[in-house]
């Protein structure tokens, strides 16, 4: 196993990494850009590295910068998290070439499945069913795509070989609009990926997103761990995710599995990986979509329902270890896991980013939740980054006590100082479609609308705490506080607290508190 | 001693009264029926946490501005002192030239409260920009009568934007 394993990540995913690496006894190196000096995967790493300014082109993404972190604090093994460099095969190269271990698969792999058209050929030849579709079209023959179109059929999608997160795709619903189409896909995906490459694909819509999470060692084994329902999506981002899905019985996982692990054989996959499916419902038909090189956000739920740390899997995978080989048959899910990913938005706003000081955290707890988060109290949510403040995870035996100890945990979440999208979950949760699991990549935003908060006697609750804050918790005019307060201070606050008939707590600075009773 | 709290959330200015003796505390909100509460905690910023009619309640509570930021749950409220917000509103047109209203910040106009034609003696409300999640009642800072309305609700406007002009006998 390594012995010293770099984070080149931040926020929930550093800090989930460098658990699992403490459980298993190897150090941990944080590396951070200006902003986030004071983060929490920066203070829980052994040891810390700023590898420059706010934007991540000028830190998180400089190649160079991290490998000199790994070399001067003596890492030799590198987790990129997902996102930033994660499916960098240049990174990877890298890591390679400094004699550091890169926990992720092989460049060769991120390469073979980062051409969409390549990945395309590739699955077809293991035996991955794909979705209809015609590769060899070409933006200056527009008389020979016309006739593979045709073959395909409308609607249909024009999408880059380069592309990746919904950019350089079309939908094209007759002939007269593909010409159109096909050149501009292809001049965006020059601009983009520099590969104004497209190929076509049928429009398979209504579908869901049902992807299978794998494992691969370096000898040929590989391992599927069940599929993760992704179906609850806003332009293309996942909000809410579960496993196992309402849309998957035994039989139809087995066939998933295989098609999976066919895939991460096909091209020399190590190490973790997510295959991605489109699943049309009514047909029972599904399409492999891509295959991600990468640890996912969403993989805890995985490891919930499969009791597997994947983490610990991949690090053992890197060190060059045999995978344990799986239980006969399809993988069988125990009980129900749902993510909900906790995002710094204002759901009655639109979902506007909401960026600042978090001067609270109230964490849920109990029975059966996960939470994996860069929350506490005094974090400043830079402006750099995404959105995602951390996962809340749970577990339960099915689903609708999953959806119940869901909607428990995220009412005692209390974030205060930045608008967060748990009012967004909490309906979301109770929506009678979600609830009947009747749900496809459109519908959240074909079907879906943000109630207004219900008028549930919260306000007059806030103003009743607003004027007992005015009686008791001084001025109200933005004088700032004291930074602690005197003995005469304490003394006012006492014989207050004895006026009003209750108690005051107060935290000084080194942590203590005193009760003072009636 | 009562004493009375006047607030603004949203767009409506609601009292709450408090009135402390050795018994306990009573609140009254908006004029409406007395509560008798058991307060258990007072921390600012911190958690405000007491019993009404035998249902606790708890919100975080921390200074905002000129007022106080309330987090319940997964609710949010800015609860404003209403001195400060009529000050605030008042910034609206007292700078502008007479027979103009210019935007006193970017935001979104969530209401427009005049039309045309309509005679304001000076400080009524003409519009509500929304910006940053608070809302700001624009004023007329004179006596007029409104000619033009160049905003309509939802719309975006920059920091000095026309918002609405008036005819006025005043300098």
């Amino acid at each position: 196993m390594p012995k010293r394993v770099l984070l080149a990540n931040r926020g929930e995913i550093a800090l989930r990494v460098q658990r699992t690496c403490r459980e298993l006894g190897i150090e941990t190196v944080a590396v951070f850009s200006e902003p986030d000096r004071n983060a929490l995967h920066v203070r829980q790493a052994d040891a810390a590295v700023g590898i420059g300014p706010g934007p991540a082109t000028e830190s998180y993404l400089v190649i160079d910068r991290i490998i000199e972190a790994a070399k001067h604090t003596g890492a030799d093994a590198v987790h990129p998290g997902y996102g930033f460099l994660s499916e960098n095969a240049a990174f990877a190269e890298a890591c390679d070439a400094n004699g550091i271990t890169f926990i992720g698969p092989p460049a060769s792999a991120m390469q073979a499945m980062g051409d969409k058209v390549a990945a395309r050929r590739l699955m077809a030849d293991a035996g991955v069913p794909i979705i209809p579709g015609a590769n060899d079209v070409d933006a200056s023959n527009l008389a020979a795509a016309h006739a593979e179109a045709e073959r395909v059929g409308f609607p249909l999608m024009v999408k880059a070989a380069g592309g990746g997160g919904g950019r350089g795709i079309r939908v094209v619903e007759t002939i007269d609009d593909l010409d159109g189409a096909m050149q501009l896909s292809s001049s965006e995906a020059a601009a983009a990926f520099g590969n104004a490459t497209v190929f076509l694909e049928r429009y398979v819509s209504p579908a869901r997103h049902i992807e299978v999470q794998v494992m691969a060692d370096a000898h040929g084994n590989a391992r599927a761990f069940g599929e993760r329902e992704c179906s609850v999506q806003r332009r293309h981002q996942k909000l809410l995710e579960e496993a196992p899905s309402v849309a998957v019985d035994p039989a139809l996982r087995a066939r998933l599995c295989d098609a999976a692990t066919a895939a991460a054989l096909s091209c020399g996959y190590r190490n973790a990986g997510t295959v991605e499916f489109l699943l049309d419902d009514r047909t029972g038909e599904f399409f492999f979509l891509e295959m991600n090189a990468r640890l996912q956000v969403e993989h805890p739920i995985t490891e919930l329902v499969y009791g597997v740390d994947l983490v610990a899997l991949q690090l053992a995978v890197a060190d060059g270890q045999a995978l344990a080989p799986g239980p006969a048959g399809p993988p069988e899910p125990n009980g129900w896991a749902i993510e909900c990913r906790i995002n710094a938005e204002d759901p009655h706003a639109n979902f506007a980013p909401s960026f600042g000081l978090v001067e609270h955290v109230d964490m849920p707890q109990g029975p059966g939740v996960r939470f994996d988060s860069m929350l506490y109290a005094g974090l400043d949510v830079p402006v750099f980054y995404d959105s995602l403040l951390g996962k809340l995870i749970v577990w339960a035996e099915d689903r609708p006590a999953a959806i119940a100890r869901m909607k428990r945990a995220l009412q005692d979440l209390l974030v205060a100082g930045i608008d967060t999208n748990s009012a967004f979950h909490l309906a979301l949760l109770d929506d009678p479609d979600f609830v009947a699991g009747n749900v496809d990549t459109g519908w959240l935003e074909r079907e879906f609308t943000m109630p207004s908060p219900a008028d549930d006697g919260r306000e007059a609750t806030a103003l009743i705490a607003a004027a007992l804050a005015a009686e008791m918790g001084g001025r109200a005019d933005g004088a700032a506080p004291a930074a602690g307060p005197s003995a005469a201070d304490l003394w006012a606050r006492v014989a207050r607290a004895d006026a009003m008939n209750t108690r005051v707590q107060h935290t000084a600075e080194r942590g203590w508190r005193s009760g003072t009773g009636s | 001693m009562a004493k009375r709290h006047r607030f603004v959330v949203g767009a409506d200015e609601h009292s709450v009264e408090v009135d402390q003796t050795s018994d306990g505390v009573t609140v009254t909100l908006d004029e409406g029926e007395s509560l008798s509460l058991d307060v258990l905690e007072v921390q600012v910023p911190g958690t405000v946490s007491f019993f009404v009619g035998g249902r606790q309640q708890r919100a975080y509570v921390s200074r905002s501005g000129s007022g106080y930021e309330v987090t319940i749950g997964e609710r949010r409220f800015v609860v404003e002192t209403a001195a400060a917000r009529r000050g605030r509103g008042a910034v609206g047109g007292a700078e502008d030239a007479p027979g103009q209203i210019t935007a006193p910040l970017a935001g979104v106009v969530v209401e427009v409260r005049v039309a045309v034609g309509d005679v304001l003696e000076a400080g009524a409300t003409v519009l509500v920009l929304e910006a940053m999640k608070m809302q700001n009642e624009v004023q007329i800072p004179r006596n007029g009568t409104i000619t033009a309305i160049h905003a309509e609700q939802g719309e975006n406007v920059d920091k000095g934007a026309l918002l609405v002009e008036y005819d006025t006998d005043e300098e």
